[in-house]
């Protein structure tokens, strides 16, 4: 078997807390060249944090994050040109039309006109974004806005991609064809990562999966070491808690007719 | 025929009364309209034509005001406008068509104003020997605006084939007018004050035999030249006419230009701007300052502080003239100083400028090139109109360069406290006035200080320009003070503030967050 690839996004020690509560406590992730990384956890278990500490968006209290060996808080320019980021919740400029946002964020990672103008057409055919360039980002759907907003991602070819829920609201056909994108991307060298809810999704398209629980990693590994012989979903569950055995609300059982 | 379109003529007029937000507009043109009209008849029944630089006074002033009223249906945006393109879907015969039109033209403010125009020059004429030709000269000469500001109309719907196209006609129809005010206004003062005849007669001898001033010169001729120049009216009359009627047939014929074809391929003011960090978000910058109605209230409120501002120096006793130099300064202060607060108008859309590899620098200079190319030539057009008006010896120079060291200065003070005193703004899509709810006392604190430490930069310059007042040669040297102030404050901020942004950029998106 060949050598493993190399580590290309390294995560150390990372905390972070907001007044008292610790919302990242020491988390490390290592994340190889070429695999598409999933990152789950349940609702408020620290992924967003994490994730824009990874990607210089939120300082860290402790911790460092090294992307192809430039560190994201002491060498940040040379760190984000190696990045391509899309973060949950953030707007975009939305008065610009899908096709300057695009423009918009190539020339800011140092491309030219002409690479920029192509790059976008190509994009926006593989995301089936074509007919909708025109428009202004803020007569988009949420889905169309995540899809936009990953074209934006890669429009520099990155060798890292960090995207925090990119599937989320997005249908099934466009979604296939991000992970068709996707999987194409990571099998030319280039690295993802991503978090999701949708563990159905996260199986059948990453390789490995780190499994984060209030601001703790539980499980880190390839996806067959994480989910250990059973279905993703069963052992995230498992590892989140687990089933609470639904007591005190014998009410909702009884109806009243 | 002709009464269908008069019909939509007096629709869309009385539409414009509707209440909402276009009526605060529709009061405010009026009131300018009005104005304009007052003042016509307040100077035909003061104006002596005896004097002969008063006959030329009336020359400019009525050529003035006969661009600026031919050009004012375009002023109010195209949507309005009934252009004879858009009624090449319905089978109507062009030369009916043609003539409804040239009478609907007639009806609103421009015709109204033409037609007031033409009764000034009948009354600056009145009880002399060429009352008579005075009467026909101003029928043919208000025919012309007429017809005239419906090619204008007709041409204009032509190229404004996209949003930016519009605007861009829109904007230049407004400016023209603006000129054109000015310009008569600047004419009636130098007639009152009596001095340089001898330009306005050569003045009002070009634009006499031009088109445009031809009518307006006709009851100062002896009788063979105004009958040569009623004759040349009626030729030019019967050419507007004629041609006009080949035009709306030309436009019913011809397809309507493709209005899509440029926007699917454009990227507007991306085009125009270098393919480099700092000018994309010069492009983005100018295309928010355009469209976003937080910008745009600002915009709107600008021209008004100078005016209060000179209202209450005015009340308190203060002379008129020198009052004129108040404007400027104080529209270029506050023009620099509001983008003390610009990342938090982005919100969280900045991350999009936190995760890319640019200089800071380049997110700095970006944003001040909007209120750059709104403010200095704002300045170059007015200073020397308010400088002149002021009748202060030489403040010329001074005026210049301290409007734009005022602006550069508050630009480059922006820079920095956009960066480091962000605090909470409206949203994105929210309404001009609209605050948010946590505004705190950071707010007080960032607009204040950036509000003095510009005028307190610029200080050197401001008082030197004050001791120009005794003497006159210190202008010079306050013009020369405030535009190196300015430049060196803006190139300074622009890298001070540009390493700031890099190094607080994390703790803007946790603030903008927040709100």
């Amino acid at each position: 078997m060949a050598a493993p690839a190399p580590v290309v996004l390294d995560v150390v020690g990372v905390r972070k807390s907001f007044g008292g509560a610790v919302a990242v406590d020491d988390v490390s992730l290592s994340v190889r060249r070429g695999s598409i990384f999933g990152f789950v956890g349940p609702n408020g278990a620290g992924k967003t944090t994490t994730l824009s500490i990874i990607t210089g968006l939120l300082r860290p209290d402790a911790g460092t994050i090294t992307v192809g060996g430039a560190d994201v808080w002491n060498a940040p320019s040379e760190a984000k040109s190696k990045l391509g980021v899309l973060p949950d919740r953030m707007r975009l400029f939305d008065r610009l039309t899908g096709a300057q946002m695009l423009y918009y964020s190539a020339v800011l990672h140092g491309l030219d006109r002409a690479t920029a103008r192509t790059r976008s057409d190509d994009l926006a055919l593989a995301l089936g974004l074509d007919g909708s360039l025109d428009r202004p980002v803020r007569d988009y759907s949420i889905g169309m806005i995540k899809k936009i907003s990953l074209a934006a991602a890669m429009i520099h070819s990155p060798s890292v991609l960090v995207l925090d829920e990119p599937f989320e609201s997005v249908d099934p056909v466009s979604t296939s064809q991000a992970v068709d994108l996707l999987t194409r991307f990571a099998a030319a060298g280039g690295t993802v990562v991503l978090s999701s809810h949708n563990m159905d999704l996260v199986e059948r398209v990453c390789d490995s999966v780190a499994v984060i629980v209030d601001g703790r990693i539980l499980a880190s590994g390839s996806l067959d070491e994480v989910r250990a012989g059973r279905r993703l979903e069963e052992r995230f569950v498992e590892l989140a808690g687990g089933r609470v055995a639904v007591e005190g609300l014998e009410w909702l059982t009884t109806f009243s007719d | 025929m002709v009464d269908h379109v008069l019909r939509l003529k007096l629709a869309l007029l009385a539409s414009a009364f509707r209440p909402g937000p276009a009526l605060a507009r529709t009061i405010l043109t009026l009131a300018l309209a009005a104005a304009v009209g007052v003042g016509i008849i307040v100077l035909a029944l003061a104006v002596d034509v005896a004097l002969p630089a008063h006959r030329a006074g009336i020359v400019i002033v009525a050529s003035a005001l006969s661009v600026a009223i031919a050009v004012a249906p375009l002023s109010a945006g195209l949507g309005s406008a009934l252009e004879p393109g858009r009624f090449a879907p319905y089978p109507l015969d062009p030369r009916r068509l043609a003539v409804s039109l040239g009478i609907a033209g007639a009806i609103g403010l421009p015709g109204a104003l033409a037609v007031v125009l033409g009764s000034g020059l009948v009354i600056a004429w009145a009880a002399t020997s060429t009352t008579g030709g005075a009467v026909v000269a101003a029928v043919l000469a208000a025919a012309a605006i007429i017809l005239s500001s419906q090619y204008l109309v007709a041409v204009a719907g032509q190229l404004a084939v996209s949003t930016m196209a519009r605007r861009l006609v829109t904007t230049v129809a407004r400016v023209v007018i603006g000129v054109a005010i000015a310009a008569a206004i600047t004419t009636v003062l130098i007639v009152l004050e009596g001095r340089e005849g001898e330009a306005l007669s050569a003045i009002a001898t070009v634009l006499g035999n031009s088109p445009v001033g031809l009518l307006w010169a006709a009851p100062a001729s002896d009788l063979a030249a105004l009958i040569a120049r009623v004759l040349g009216g009626l030729v030019m009359v019967g050419v507007l006419a004629w041609g006009w009627g080949w035009m709306v047939a030309r436009l019913l014929e011809t397809p309507l230009r493709s209005r899509a074809v440029t926007s699917t391929t454009g990227l507007g003011w991306f085009d125009l701007a270098p393919a480099t960090p700092g000018g994309v978000i010069a492009a983005r910058s100018l295309l928010y300052w355009t469209s976003d109605s937080r910008y745009r209230a600002v915009l709107i409120a600008l021209p008004v502080a100078p005016v209060i501002m000179m209202l209450a120096f005015a009340a308190a006793g203060a002379p008129l003239p020198p009052l004129w130099l108040v404007p400027l300064p104080v529209l270029a202060l506050f023009l620099g100083w509001f983008s003390h607060n610009d990342v938090a108008y982005d919100h969280t859309a900045v991350w999009v400028h936190v995760t890319a590899p640019l200089p800071g620098a380049a997110d700095r200079w970006g944003r001040c090139v909007p209120p750059i190319l709104l403010g200095i030539p704002l300045i170059v057009v007015f200073a020397p109109l308010f400088a002149t008006w002021s009748g202060v010896e030489g403040a010329l120079p001074a005026l210049l360069g301290v409007s734009a060291g005022l602006l550069l200065t508050g630009l480059g003070v922006s820079s920095v406290t956009s960066a480091l005193g962000a605090y909470p703004a409206a949203r994105p899509g929210a309404g001009p006035f609209d605050q948010p709810p946590t505004l705190g006392a950071r707010a007080g604190w960032a607009q204040s200080l950036s509000l003095l430490a510009t005028i307190g930069f610029m200080a050197p310059a401001l008082i030197i320009a004050g001791w120009g007042f005794s003497q006159p040669e210190w202008f010079t040297v306050a013009g020369i003070a405030g535009v190196a102030t300015g430049v060196g404050m803006l190139l300074l901020g622009i890298v001070v503030g540009g390493r700031a942004f890099r190094a607080r950029a994390p703790e803007l998106l946790t603030l903008v967050m927040r709100t």
